[in-house]
């Protein structure tokens, strides 16, 4: 087996996050803003389903919105550039050009016309996590998407990111380690941002400290209020998110780290002081006509992702967190794909009592017009494991005369006893 | 830094000063059957192979030709009831899902997927095809499947073959590059599993 040894490497990478452009810096060049908008985005492919993981890019041209300002800026900028021409043939950056151009859509409606320096990738890992290079390069992980649903709440991600970036909070950070004589580690750290990850103690690396977050929450939740967004979508991220830590924590039977100072959220006020402090932030702000949360627009654009989202999730052995994530997506009622995903998750974990319930899931699942013809397949295994045999074998053949190219079909077959 | 190059270095390091036994790769010499993974999984190699010292598992162990990296046999040498496939080295934050016996192929096609899933942390592998075999003489499965390592980029191809044997999880697995190395060994881990047979264990 590959070891562990890649996480660790990954480990070190990511959170990064921050700093540069100043208002007048880009106002001097509003041309370049203006006439680039979609060198933006990270070249995308027309294919609505994940690609056969490798594609290659040809790097596209950064406009010169904002130019580095002084010796230490421009070795940040080198090392992010060095990376950021890596990060673009990666295998893990989604190139779906719909929801990529969704992305930036709303990015641009909450940001304004600077956005057009900036490019987003959205990397294929699970976990949910945004971060921002000093030189305008910023990461969106597709755990975020499972965790945000409306648009609102994507717009509060993009925001509380650029809001670091245009503070140039990376930069005030390598000052800092500069002074204590550390840069070469801090560079060091850097050099392994094109690897994207962060599995969670990153953070510990490389943290902004409480007053930056804080300062970019601020920023946020002005900038979506003022694009018309509901300035309350980014408390509820946090709410979300202390849930989902809970719901793990009680699946495996340990405590919460919702406010530990540590793990994935490390950098980051404990969840919910950070929760009274949006709120109240969000309360103040008087948002433009009736705020927006956009959720049918969000829930479109993810549509063709949603079964690759879900399944990656499934994938991570997170019983407690997969099971709230599933039934908070649930909230305006259960869907065929819901109901298959949630059969999935309790097939995975395969206690007696689970592979009773996924069949009960799976045959809700295969209840409507848009029923996932793999809960078939779910069906007929969690049934042959708890024993009935003759019923699951009947769900198997009807999962293959459903999808008779499957990639296990002989295994399916004589599983079928066909 | 991967582990087999910290494990060359460390080899390298003491030997200047001594040569006392330690976890290093030891030659599988061709001909010779060996008992694999602390188990009763024997081997016999058709051309010289080199055991990694240090164990993925409790049940588990590694070989390769030109180091881990560009070529990888793991054999899993009965994997008990309710226990991980490898070293479960994250288990509080992290935990690898666990091996039943009641699983059925495809749950363990599912559960080796998800545990290279977390343990490596990628989202970016999956199980190509899974199909009846026999492993070991006795009725079993073959899957292939394919990966990237997050941080890494290099794509790997590998493949899964093994069977339940009294309610144990017994599998051999190859994975390399896709580019040149997975091609270039292929063979010779087929030759290489085609030789495995379960003896009884010495108590």
């Amino acid at each position: 087996m590959i070891a562990r040894r890649a996480v660790t490497l990954a480990v070190m990478a990511t959170t990064l996050c921050a700093a540069t452009v100043p208002p007048q810096a880009a106002a001097s060049t509003p041309q370049v803003a203006a006439s680039t908008p979609q060198v933006a985005a990270p070249t995308p492919q027309t294919s609505a389903t994940q690609p056969d993981i490798i594609v290659s890019v040809e790097p596209q041209p950064v406009p010169a919105v904002y130019v580095p300002q002084d010796k230490d800026e421009r070795g940040l900028w080198m090392q992010m550039e060095e990376e950021e021409r890596k990060l673009k043939t990666s295998n893990f950056v989604m190139r779906e050009a719909q929801l990529n151009d969704y992305v930036h859509r709303v990015f641009c409606k909450t940001v304004g016309p600077e956005c057009a320096s900036i490019r987003i990738y959205l990397m294929r890992t699970a976990y949910f996590n945004a971060n921002m290079a000093p030189n305008g390069a910023m990461q969106i992980w597709s755990g975020l998407f499972l965790r945000t649903r409306d648009e609102a709440q994507l717009a509060a991600v993009l925001a509380h990111e650029f809001a670091h970036y245009k503070e140039r909070h990376s930069l005030m950070l390598f000052r800092q380690a500069k002074a204590k004589a550390a840069s070469a580690t801090f560079l060091a750290m850097f050099g392994l941002v094109g690897a994207l990850f962060a599995l969670g103690e990153i953070s510990a690396l490389f943290r902004f400290s409480r007053e930056m977050e804080a300062r970019a929450d601020a920023l946020s939740v002005e900038m979506i209020a003022k694009a018309g967004y509901d300035p309350m979508a980014a408390s509820r991220i946090w709410e979300q998110i202390g849930a989902e830590a809970d719901a793990t924590a009680a699946a495996r039977n340990t405590k919460s780290r919702k406010d530990k100072n540590g793990g994935m959220f490390a950098s980051h006020p404990p969840t919910t002081e950070r929760l009274a402090t949006l709120k109240a932030l969000a309360a103040s702000i008087k948002p433009m006509g009736t705020p927006r949360l956009n959720r049918d627009e969000y829930r479109a654009a993810l549509a063709p992702m949603w079964a690759s989202l879900i399944d990656d999730q499934v994938k991570l052995n997170d019983f407690g967190a997969t099971e709230y994530l599933i039934g908070f997506l649930a909230v305006d009622g259960w869907t065929p794909s819901l109901n298959y995903a949630r059969g999935e998750l309790y097939r995975a974990r395969g206690r007696p009592e689970d592979l009773t319930a996924a069949a009960g899931f799976y045959r809700q699942a295969t209840q409507g017009a848009d029923a996932p013809v793999e809960a078939w397949r779910g069906l007929g295994l969690s049934l042959l494991r708890t024993g009935a045999q003759a019923e699951g074998q009947a769900a198997l053949k009807d999962y293959l005369s459903r999808r008779p190219d499957a990639s296990d079909k002989t295994m399916i077959a004589m599983l079928a006893g066909v | 830094m991967n582990h087999f190059k910290k494990l060359a270095l460390g080899v390298a390091a003491i030997g200047l000063v001594t040569a006392p036994a330690i976890a290093g790769y030891k030659l599988m010499p061709a001909g010779v059957p060996v008992a694999v993974a602390k188990s009763g999984l024997t081997i016999t190699p058709s051309i010289d192979w080199n055991r990694l010292g240090s164990r993925p598992g409790r049940n588990a162990e590694s070989w390769t030709l030109d180091g881990l990296t560009l070529n990888d046999v793991t054999f899993y040498g009965g994997i008990p009831n309710n226990t991980t496939l490898f070293k479960d080295a994250k288990k509080k934050t992290e935990p690898l899902p666990r091996f039943s016996s009641t699983m059925l192929i495809p749950d363990i096609a599912q559960l080796f997927e998800s545990s290279y899933r977390v343990s490596v942390g990628t989202s970016l592998m999956s199980i190509d095809a899974v199909k009846p075999a026999t492993f070991a003489g006795s009725p079993g499965f073959h899957f292939s499947y394919s990966f990237v390592v997050q941080g890494e980029e290099v794509r790997r191809k590998g493949e899964a073959t093994g069977a339940v044997i009294g309610g144990n999880l017994y599998m051999i697995t190859y994975e390399a590059p896709v580019i040149h190395y997975y091609d270039a060994s292929i063979e010779l881990f087929h030759k290489l599993a085609e030789t495995a047979v379960i003896r009884p264990v010495k108590k």
